[in-house]
């Protein structure tokens, strides 16, 4: 009888045929196998002896010959010189992410094993791959554009995303729309033009992060699941504002052009980091300011109750935008050109749109003086000036604490669109 | 030379182009140019070699015996796949027929592939013969001429045998090993009931051709070329996949030995009665 090498390793296949399970038994075992090294099959089943030959010729495995003995046939071959993924490296195994004392597993506690290492340049080539799996080579590239870290990261963005998937919420059934009561017709036409203000601007807050997703390299993907989430709150803002206006025997009202060609400019950024800058930081930051005015002086319960939901939302995005800016420019001071650059840019476009649109300043006003009414419409319109100071020096605040110098945040805050977004 | 070497193939399948277009950029690549012309089929091809107008034919083992007897053996092989050099036949049978051995295919329904196929036809029926079953007398035999002219590399045909044996139309039939085994790994064969019954010793399948005056030192490095083309660069890993090998293999006279078995059978068929001469 021929005489085989001991084998590195003995399969026992029982009845199994190559085709309903053989193979899975000798994949396993072969995994961790050298090259050339000797595998041996015990297996019954008459056909093993047609088709494991077959198999290891396409395979170019080298098939060796059977030895039948008492307990079947042993059937020996030498493992493929070839790699059978394209790759030198190896997966992780033995990774645990650790779990926090409620028993919760958090996004921001997955930076375990290979997952860890965020490439500072991602390459194309790993495509959809998630970060920390080993990458077969000769996969196609992608058209990913954003393949820094440095130009989408932010050091919270996990944290952030977990904030934001604790706190969705549904403005269908969360909002108390069974307490909004019929109010006087200049104060709901006041609440509907705000509303139909707040709507169009979340739709740019919507479309921004939108256009960049597909173009971040899948490597960041804290940062695309942040954007996401970021998508949603606004998609669930455009449709709780929109539900406001047409609730309460009003409906939505005017657009100005003024609105749009500042949205459009925001629109038409075509870097992530400016985008970002102008809408979540600048943007969404003054925004805050202007949900907490109408929260404060909403005349019903409903409209109060949406903007203090989409101030929290948007006091995430503003977070990221921060956060990532603190990022950019820790990478490099000089960064900071490129920002002001942006923000100069845009103002340049709009020069003619000096403030907000009339209608959205008067309907501030009439929220703020209770109604239409004359005694109180001086006090109403100062306290919009008082909002639009706040919120110029709200946002110096914010770009300080985003790493800016006061001198550049005063520029930059006197720059930003009178259009609030 | 002092142009690019000229490769002929058959386009038997639409992924003929990205293998030689792969095959191209890895000549280049390599500083040994080459250009490619598709057939349509191996007889134009053969004609095509010794009409000079291409270096190298990528010949089937049935094309590269036409082109011997043409040229009477005043032709040469360069190099061929690592599949090629050790080529099966398996018999595969229905298990509700009672055949186990070639000598039960005796009376039975047999199915075979395109007749121009060495593996799925011509080569069968010599193993039959060899067993003592003379299967164009003793056999119901079912071809299936498709795609004739191709030498069964389109595979169709032997798709055919099996879907045949499923339908119940046949109780035996011949196909490539490798055939079979992909069917059988992708799970397009149910174990009970069709299986593997035969498997024949190993001859020659496809080769890289050329005539006997092609420069010996351009084929040797040619052929070196070839052969430093390796499966662990991804580069190269998506086109010998769709070329089905791993390695390539030089025409070495221990293996050009595996045409002897093709060649007996055309030889008793009486195949060469209607090849121009």
């Amino acid at each position: 009888m021929e005489e085989f090498p001991q084998p590195a390793a003995l399969v026992e296949g029982g009845a199994l045929e190559v085709g309903n399970g053989l193979l899975m038994l000798l994949r396993e075992a072969m995994e961790p196998l050298p090259p050339d090294a000797v595998v041996a099959v015990r297996a019954s089943h008459p056909t093993v002896a047609h088709d494991l030959p077959a198999w290891c010729r396409v395979m170019a495995h080298t098939y060796m010959g059977a030895a039948s003995g008492p307990d079947g046939t042993v059937y020996y071959f030498r493992k493929s010189p070839f790699l059978p993924i394209a790759t030198e490296e190896r997966p992780d195994w033995g990774v645990r992410m650790p779990r926090r004392d409620n028993g919760e597993l958090h996004t921001r506690d997955w930076m375990v094993g290979r997952v860890e290492a965020v490439p500072d340049r991602a390459t194309t080539t790993t495509g959809f791959a998630p970060r920390g799996a080993v990458v077969e080579q000769g996969a196609p590239a992608f058209d990913f554009t954003i393949n820094e870290r440095s130009a989408v990261w932010a050091a919270e963005v996990a944290d952030l995303y977990e904030q934001a998937t604790a706190n969705q919420w549904d403005a269908s059934r969360d909002i108390p729309w069974d307490r909004l009561e019929p109010l006087p017709e200049p104060l709901e036409r006041a609440v509907c033009q705000l509303m139909t203000f707040l709507t169009e601007n979340e739709y740019s807050a919507l479309y921004v992060p939108a256009k960049f997703v597909p173009r971040i390299n899948p490597q960041f993907n804290e940062v695309v699941m942040f954007l996401c989430t970021q998508m949603m709150d606004e998609s669930r803002h455009i449709e709780a504002f929109t539900k406001r206006a047409l609730a309460n025997g009003g409906g939505l009202q005017y657009s100005a052009a003024s609105t749009q060609l500042s949205l459009k400019t925001l629109f038409d950024q075509h870097d992530f980091t400016s985008a970002s800058f102008l809408l979540s930081v600048l943007g969404e930051g003054t925004f805050l300011d202007l949900l907490r005015f109408i929260e404060t002086h909403a005349p019903d319960p409903v409209t109060a109750e949406i903007c203090r939901r989409a101030r929290v939302d948007e006091t995430r995005h503003v977070h990221f935008g921060m956060a990532h800016m603190r990022y950019y420019l820790a990478q490099d001071p000089a960064n900071y050109e490129h920002l002001e650059r942006a923000v100069r840019e845009r103002a340049a476009f709009m020069q003619s749109v000096t403030e907000v649109s009339p209608r959205v300043q008067e309907a501030l006003a009439i929220l703020a003086a209770g109604g239409l009414n004359a005694d109180r419409l001086p006090e109403g319109l100062a306290k919009v000036r008082a909002l639009v100071s706040e919120m110029h020096e709200h946002r110096m605040r914010r770009l300080l604490a985003a790493g800016f110098s006061a001198e550049q945040a005063v520029e930059i805050s006197r720059l930003h669109t009178p259009n609030f977004m | 030379m002092d142009r690019p070497i000229l490769i002929g193939a058959v386009a038997y399948d639409q992924r003929v182009v990205p293998i030689w277009e792969g095959m191209r950029d890895y000549f280049r690549e390599a500083g040994m140019p080459i250009d490619y012309v598709l057939y349509s089929n191996y007889d134009r091809q053969v004609e095509a070699l010794l009409d000079r107008q291409i270096d190298i034919a990528w010949n089937t083992n049935l094309a590269w015996l036409k082109v011997c007897r043409r040229t009477d053996n005043r032709c040469r092989a360069l190099a061929m796949r690592d599949v090629d050099a050790d080529f099966k036949t398996v018999f595969v049978a229905r298990t509700d027929s009672g055949i186990q051995s070639l000598a039960d295919i005796h009376g039975k329904r047999l199915a075979l592939g395109s007749a121009d196929s060495g593996q799925a036809a011509i080569l069968p029926i010599e193993f039959l013969r060899e067993a003592g079953v003379d299967a164009e007398r003793e056999c119901r035999v079912s071809r299936f001429n498709l795609d004739v002219g191709k030498h069964g590399d389109t595979g169709t045909s032997e798709l055919e045998v099996l879907r045949a044996l499923r339908d119940g139309e046949a109780d035996a039939g011949a196909m490539a090993d490798s055939t079979w085994i992909r069917q059988v790994t992708e799970g397009r064969v149910d174990p009970t009931q069709v299986r593997a019954i035969w498997t024949s010793p190993g001859y020659c399948h496809c080769n890289f051709t050329v005539l006997e005056d092609f420069p010996e030192e351009v084929g040797r490095n040619w052929t070196g070329t070839l052969l430093t083309m390796t499966y662990d660069n991804p580069r190269w890993r998506e086109l010998m996949d769709l070329e089905g090998l791993k390695r390539w293999l030089e025409a070495t006279p221990e293996v050009m030995k595996g045409y002897d078995s093709l060649w007996e059978a055309v030889e008793r068929q009486g195949l060469t009665r209607n090849w121009p001469s």
